[in-house]
């Protein structure tokens, strides 16, 4: 058995995973005066997607957008992150954004390091723009000192495996595992209330290179922990059927296409999309944006490949550029560029569409973060009904935090977690991964869980009898994983445990991609070609009861 | 596969291993370099490289992470 320590950590708010949104709720929920542990996986100086830097902020600033919100709302919805949102989680996030800027801008991330406020990129012609440019690449190691600054509690290394509720359902604690020795010591937290911040989910579907798990454009360290988590502790996950694909240069997967100033241009030199004919550090190319297939459908057309041509960009804007990629975190690629004498004045760069991943795909939420279950919150990455990327992180996060904080003060004490069978029950199970002296190795599990979701769950095509076939073949996979997975130590026992996770998020993704019974976005349904006017409004909601999965259509709201 | 510590430079602070978002490093002995232990789940994020005070540590992109490229304005040519 894997030794527990069983004198918990008490803590009024327990922040799971330090990163934009769980630093942001840190902050505030001690700026309202409780106490308050950050668990985070690795270290929060340089963790999650956000680890080396960022490009856009998207915000309202009254400033420069004029006192109507309702253009940069209407703006938010067409944007790439706009479709899946509760308008009133994306109304709130868009009203406290520009605090939440000033707030970066005061602690030394810099967010007009041009002198001014400089709205560029992911913009369209005659249109608002929303995505503010900023200097990220500072932005974990300020907010962890404002975190500590404030008396945050920052324990790096000891990533949150299970939530423990009580016999009412609700969230009294938690268990992690202390990862830093090779051998795992499980620890227990008893807190008033939590935040889910865990980051996206990668390492769902196999990316660009066959069998390698690590070449991803977002963190391969978050692996949809928080969603389930959440989906294990009775809560609801909102929007799993739809998958969510990023774009980047291909085979060095990477975010920050919008930061890249140039043409998408087929090989006859043609431009591809309609919308500039000359790419300014204002106005890039937005076709991957809203076209963000072109990319998968002209290599199957045979049309492609399609690449980013930046051999026209003035100086001054190549200049922004490469600065802008710097900030955004992208300097292992610019390193290897140089390296190889690859230079964008002179090269176009070949693009593609990258594997879905699990981002504003995830925990429902309401407006003050909290999900449904009571005592657990929510924001970033893993929340379903909203996403802004860094900025949503932020916000959200910042709202969590608050909620979080008022909620453990009407708390007047700490509930006994020894009532639960749920350390019991996952400790024995974790244990046995690490006592099997030969068996799975855990990237046996997370291979064979790509593989059923690329060909069941997939972009290309679904139906409801592929569907079904993957479902049971992921609850067969689920079976054989937990009973010959096995482990070496802390740190391969701590990839078990995300495979596992990967598996609860497939069985999610699997569910609610069978009962929506239409061709919507990227989840396209053979047996159902058309999208039904009737379900536009409508989202899908999936949760865990007594070992059974219920769904449940709503209105959005 | 990334990524590389040069031992000249290295002062066995054992921050690369501390911040690593993927593990990759173990510090075996706190006199020395860190081992590079899980090489393969390197994302190239870079932060290693970043934040060693001795310029110590580099990546090596591994192969089939090559940046596809062609010749601007003469792509099929």
């Amino acid at each position: 058995m894997i030794t527990i320590d069983r004198k918990p950590i008490e803590t009024d708010v327990l922040i799971v995973g330090g990163g934009i949104a769980g630093l942001m709720a840190a902050i505030n929920a001690a700026d309202h005066g409780v106490s308050v542990t950050v668990a985070e996986k690795a270290n929060t100086k340089r963790s999650g997607c956000g680890a080396t830097g960022n490009d856009h902020f998207m915000c309202y600033l009254p400033e420069i957008h004029g006192n109507d919100i309702t253009p940069v709302i209407a703006e938010y919805k067409n944007s790439q992150v706009g479709g899946f949102s509760d308008l009133s989680l994306a109304t709130t996030f868009l009203e406290q954004s520009s605090a939440r800027v000033k707030d970066w801008d005061n602690w030394g991330i810099s967010m007009r390091p041009k002198g001014k406020w400089d709205f560029s990129g992911h913009a369209f012609p005659g249109r608002p723009r929303i995505w503010l440019k900023y200097a990220g690449h500072n932005q974990k190691e300020v907010l962890t000192r404002e975190a500590k600054k404030r008396g945050v509690r920052i324990e790096n290394h000891l990533p949150i495996t299970d939530i423990i509720t009580n016999a009412d359902g609700v969230a009294i604690g938690a268990m992690g595992i202390d990862t830093r020795d090779d051998n795992p010591i499980i620890k227990l937290f008893k807190a008033k209330s939590l935040v889910l911040t865990t980051g996206c989910g990668s390492r769902l579907y196999p990316a660009p290179t066959p069998g390698w798990m690590f070449n991803t454009a977002n963190c391969p360290s978050c692996t949809g922990g928080a969603q389930a988590m959440a989906f294990r502790a009775g809560a609801k996950l909102i929007n799993m059927e739809f998958p969510q694909r990023h774009a980047g240069p291909k085979y060095f997967a990477r975010c920050g296409k919008a930061t890249w100033i140039g043409l998408y241009k087929d090989p006859a030199g043609e431009i591809v999309g309609p919308f500039v004919k000359k790419a300014t550090r204002e106005l890039g190319d937005i076709t991957g944006d809203i076209w963000s297939s072109v990319f998968t459908d002209m290599h199957r057309s045979g049309e492609g490949p399609v690449y980013m041509d930046c051999s026209a960009t003035s100086k001054e804007d190549y200049e922004y550029m490469m600065w802008g990629l710097v900030e955004e975190g992208d300097t292992g690629m610019l390193n290897y560029m140089s390296d190889q004498g690859i230079d964008p004045q002179k090269h176009q760069i070949e693009f593609m569409q990258y594997e879905p991943f699990l981002c504003g795909r995830g925990i429902e939420i309401n407006i003050n973060a909290r999900s449904s279950v009571e005592g657990l919150y929510a924001a970033g990455d893993p929340v379903g009904n909203f996403r802004a990327d860094i900025a949503g992180a932020a916000t959200f996060g910042w709202i969590a935090g608050e909620s979080a904080a008022e909620r453990a003060k009407g708390v007047d004490r700490f509930l006994d977690i020894n009532d639960s069978t749920i350390v019991e029950d996952r400790g024995a199970l974790y244990s046995s991964f690490i006592e099997k002296e030969s068996g799975a190795d855990w990237k046996e599990a997370n291979l064979a869980l790509q593989q059923i979701m690329g060909d069941y769950a997939g972009v290309d095509v679904r139906s409801e009898t592929l569907l079904k076939a993957g479902l049971k073949y992921l609850k067969d996979l689920k079976t054989k994983a937990t009973s010959t997975l096995s482990a070496t130590n802390s740190h391969t026992l701590l990839r078990a445990i995300e495979s596992m996770d990967l598996i609860d998020c497939g069985e999610t993704v699997l569910s609610a991609a069978i009962e929506r019974k239409e061709t919507r976005q990227q989840h396209i349904r053979s047996d159902f070609p058309f999208t039904n006017p009737l379900l536009a409004n409508k989202f899908l909601t999936v949760k865990q009861q007594e070992g059974e999965i219920h769904m449940e259509w709503r209105e959005k709201r | 596969m990334p990524p590389i510590i040069d031992k000249e430079k290295c002062n066995a602070c054992g921050v690369c291993a501390d911040i690593c978002c993927m593990d990759v490093f173990k510090v075996v002995d706190k006199k020395k370099s860190p081992i590079i232990r899980y090489p393969e789940e390197c994302w190239h994020c870079n932060a290693c490289v970043l934040d060693c005070k001795h310029e110590a540590l580099s990546l090596r992109i591994p192969l089939p992470s090559m940046m596809l490229h062609v010749d601007a304005n003469v792509a099929t040519d």
